[in-house]
């Protein structure tokens, strides 16, 4: 599949087959006996539960210690704080996930200011300069997850009426990507529906931004909800007013998974690969560490989840059988 | 819409001169003097500007009715009473930046300092329809200012064009739409933007916004002579010299992709025999022969090679892609040396994804300017490749637009109404721009918000 995004500065994008360690590569790993730094924007969702095995599981194969994985619960505060934190520990790297634009740009530029290797996840601040201020963003081709979700979702749309777009109320490189993504296919190509967009600053935020567009919106025909575990709240919602209308979201984690292989209200999921993502990260970590160019951007392009591959898929992605249900 | 109404601030009319343009002026001076950070206390501003303290105290009054500095804090005593400090509030309005490119639109935000706060790049084809083009700019720069957490005044937009764009210095602000791309003569991207935002609308070439974009916020900072050169589709380059852009009679700087250049008994321009279209020519061709191993794979799983290929495998060590790579860099190289043993620069940059991708056309550009260069050119010369991306055109955009909104000839006409939109050229344009669009298309509007 390709890579329909750019990056968060523009940049094209490379194949997380970029960076590959080889047997010798591993070797001098081992030798030099690295430390590296996990911050995660939260440790409860499935997706950053698996990516995080991702990353630990291929820096352990090379002798890499991961002396801290940090939850940030979402906070920019509390990242801040953990960060400098993290800076006093001199590890040799810092792999993290800034859960904000600007709030969070500095503290992410004193890591490499204090001479460690920095490497985003998912959201670069516009501010952070790359190859000065970090060496390289790994994420998925978030545009592209945004158009996978639209263009499952519009097969089990009416003509007319409303689609809700429920997004995440930060400056956070991923959302936003997904949600202009959605906006622009419908645009182009299902002119006469009208998009209306919610946003949600915290989770509780969901359950009444679904509700709202419910009751303001009579012809409200489908929703986009901007990854699976406010979708969850959104299905909530839905369930408890006795209403089905079709829903596709981002990450396939168990609950919309168990929804989409029962026979919905989920119709869709354009799935992120979490696992394969960490391994990316930890790989080009340790490429840079080894003293070689790692590339700009490293994105991964998303899977369409429907009824009929939701098995398959769940099992490519979360590396275990798929729920009896 | 995020722009709000500005008609609430009341001028401070006490102790103002009868002589309203000398007025005009001093304001003009002091506020330009905090804002590029000359002084940041009233003894510092009277020292600065030599305006007398009852001057100094009444502009700033003025200008602090006018929200346009912020003086809260304090600064560390001396000795006696600890100094007021006096700042520019770069908070008190926003600029959208826009990057067209080829295959490409950015847009960000920025404050009135300059600094880009956020962007989003997405493809984009520039030879497709440019009325699409206009209308999703709009789009976007509504997206973006809806997704401000306060709501702030728009002061105006600036765009980034692939190409040299032709303007008058002595106008402040553009009222029609400057030729600069074929196929977009109809375009009215500027007259669509301002009935859109009631707001002033810059226009300039992408060499220009993106040296600007790389002297104000590249890896290399602290140089006052600097040549930028980027490759891509097409070579260019852009000069900054005593830290301003060189200009030029006309606005067509640097447009050195079209001087001659050889390669084993082939002849072209530059462009043609080292930018991104020879690269998936040669890349092609590597593939088709089996020459490359690596690009014949792509070829076979994409159908076609792109630039970004050609590096990519070169990155990795494919014999023929780093020869292509090689020789553009060669001949890059060449015409900076030119360059550099003309202008003497203290940095050079090298931009374009083709440059960003691989370190390889750096080492080549590097051997050949060191290669044929006075010793006395290259003793102090750092030649490096940009981190920026599409940054350098949006944060270029923003510095060009905010010395616009700010040159004391432009800044006199509007600093007593508190905001740029109030300036009387504008407001001319605006009616001129709203009486030419009606009788051609009554029923034209804005373009549609998506979401």
């Amino acid at each position: 599949m390709t890579i329909v995004g750019l990056g968060p500065h523009g940049e094209q994008a490379s194949p997380p087959e970029r960076v590959t360690l080889l047997p010798q590569d591993i070797a001098e790993a081992r030798r030099r006996d690295f430390r590296v730094a996990l911050i995660m924007h939260t440790m409860d969702s499935d997706w950053a539960k698996q990516l995080v095995q991702g990353v630990i599981g291929t820096l352990g194969e090379s002798g890499v210690t991961v002396i801290e994985t940090v939850n940030c619960a979402f906070s920019p505060k509390t990242q801040i704080s953990e960060l400098h934190r993290i800076i006093s520990a001199a590890p040799d790297a810092v792999i993290s996930l800034p859960v904000e634009n600007t709030a969070v740009a500095e503290a992410h530029r004193k890591v490499t200011e204090a001479g460690i290797r920095l490497f985003l996840l998912d959201n670069a601040p516009t501010e952070l300069l790359l190859g000065k201020d970090y060496v390289s963003l790994i994420s998925a081709d978030n545009f592209g997850l945004g158009r996978i979700a639209a263009e499952i979702l519009s097969a089990h749309l009416p003509e007319t009426g409303t689609v809700g777009l429920i997004g995440y109320d930060a400056d956070f490189f991923a959302t936003n990507e997904r949600e202009l993504a959605f906006a622009r296919w419908m645009q182009i190509n299902r002119p006469v529906l009208n998009v209306e967009t919610r946003r949600f600053a915290k989770f509780s935020d969901v359950s009444t931004l679904t509700a709202d567009l419910l009751s303001q919106h009579e012809d409200l025909c489908g929703l986009f909800v901007a990854w699976d575990t406010p979708c969850i709240q959104a299905l909530d919602v839905l369930k408890g007013a006795g209403i089905n209308l079709p829903v596709a979201t981002v990450d396939l984690g168990a609950e919309v998974a168990a929804s989409l292989a029962t026979g919905g209200p989920v119709v869709g999921v354009a799935a992120q690969r979490p696992f394969q993502q960490g391994e990316a990260a930890a790989r080009a970590a340790i490429t840079e560490l080894l003293g070689r160019k790692c590339p700009d951007w490293l994105a991964l392009p998303g899977l369409a989840v429907t009824s009929k591959n939701v098995v398959q898929s769940y099992q490519a992605i979360w590396r275990m059988p798929a729920p009896n249900e | 819409m995020a722009i709000s109404a500005e008609s609430s601030i009341r001028i401070r009319s006490k102790g103002r001169p009868k002589n309203s343009e000398t007025a005009a002026a001093s304001l003009a001076e002091i506020l330009n003097l905090l804002r590029n950070e000359v002084a940041q206390t009233r003894q510092e501003l009277e020292r600065a500007s030599q305006y007398g303290r009852a001057v100094v105290a009444d502009r700033l009054a003025t200008l602090s009715d006018l929200s346009l500095i912020d003086d809260t804090e304090t600064g560390t005593a001396t000795g006696g009473r600890a100094p007021r400090l006096v700042r520019f509030n770069k908070d008190r309005a926003r600029l959208i930046v826009v990057a067209l490119q080829q295959s490409a639109i950015g847009i960000g935000l920025a404050d009135i300092s300059g600094r880009l706060l956020t962007e989003h790049h997405e493809s984009a084809d520039l030879n497709a329809s440019a009325a699409d083009t206009v209308a999703r700019i709009v789009t976007l720069a509504r997206w973006l200012l809806s997704r401000q957490s306060e709501v702030r005044d728009l002061w105006g937009i600036s765009v980034s064009a692939p190409g040299p764009v032709v303007t008058d210095p002595s106008q402040p602000f553009l009222a029609a739409t400057p030729d600069f791309l074929p196929g977009w003569e109809n375009s009215n991207l500027v007259e669509g933007l301002c009935r859109a935002f009631r707001t002033p609308v810059w226009l300039n070439s992408s060499l220009k916004t993106m040296t600007m974009g790389e002297h104000h916020g590249g890896v290399e900072q602290g140089h006052d002579t600097m040549l930028f050169v980027r490759i891509g589709t097409r070579i260019g380059a852009g000069l900054v010299s005593g830290g301003k852009p060189y200009h030029g009679s006309a606005g067509a700087v640097g447009l050195i992709g079209q001087l001659p250049a050889h390669h084993e008994g082939e002849s072209g321009t530059l462009n043609y025999m080292a930018g991104a279209e020879m690269f998936r020519r040669q890349g092609l061709a590597a593939a088709e022969s089996g020459q490359s191993q690596q690009l014949a794979d792509i070829l076979r799983r994409t159908g076609e090679i792109t630039e970004n290929d050609v590096c990519q495998a070169a990155q990795m060590g494919d014999p023929a892609a780093t020869e292509i790579v090689t020789r553009s860099g060669r001949l890059v190289g060449g015409v900076v040396a030119t360059l550099a043993n003309m202008l003497n620069p203290d940095l050079i940059v090298l931009a374009g994804t083709v440059a960003q991708s691989t370190d390889i056309l750096l080492a080549a550009v590097r051997e050949a300017v060191y290669g044929a260069s006075h010793p006395l050119v290259t003793r102090d010369l750092t030649i490096v490749t940009s981190r920026m991306s599409g940054s350098a055109g949006l944060l270029g955009a923003a510095s060009v637009a905010v010395e616009a909104l700010f040159a004391p000839d432009t800044l006199k006409e509007w600093i007593y109404s508190g905001t740029p939109v109030k300036h009387p050229k504008l407001v001319e344009i605006l009616g001129e721009i709203d009486r030419r669009a009606k009788p051609q298309s009554p029923g034209d509007t804005p373009p549609p918000i998506e979401n």
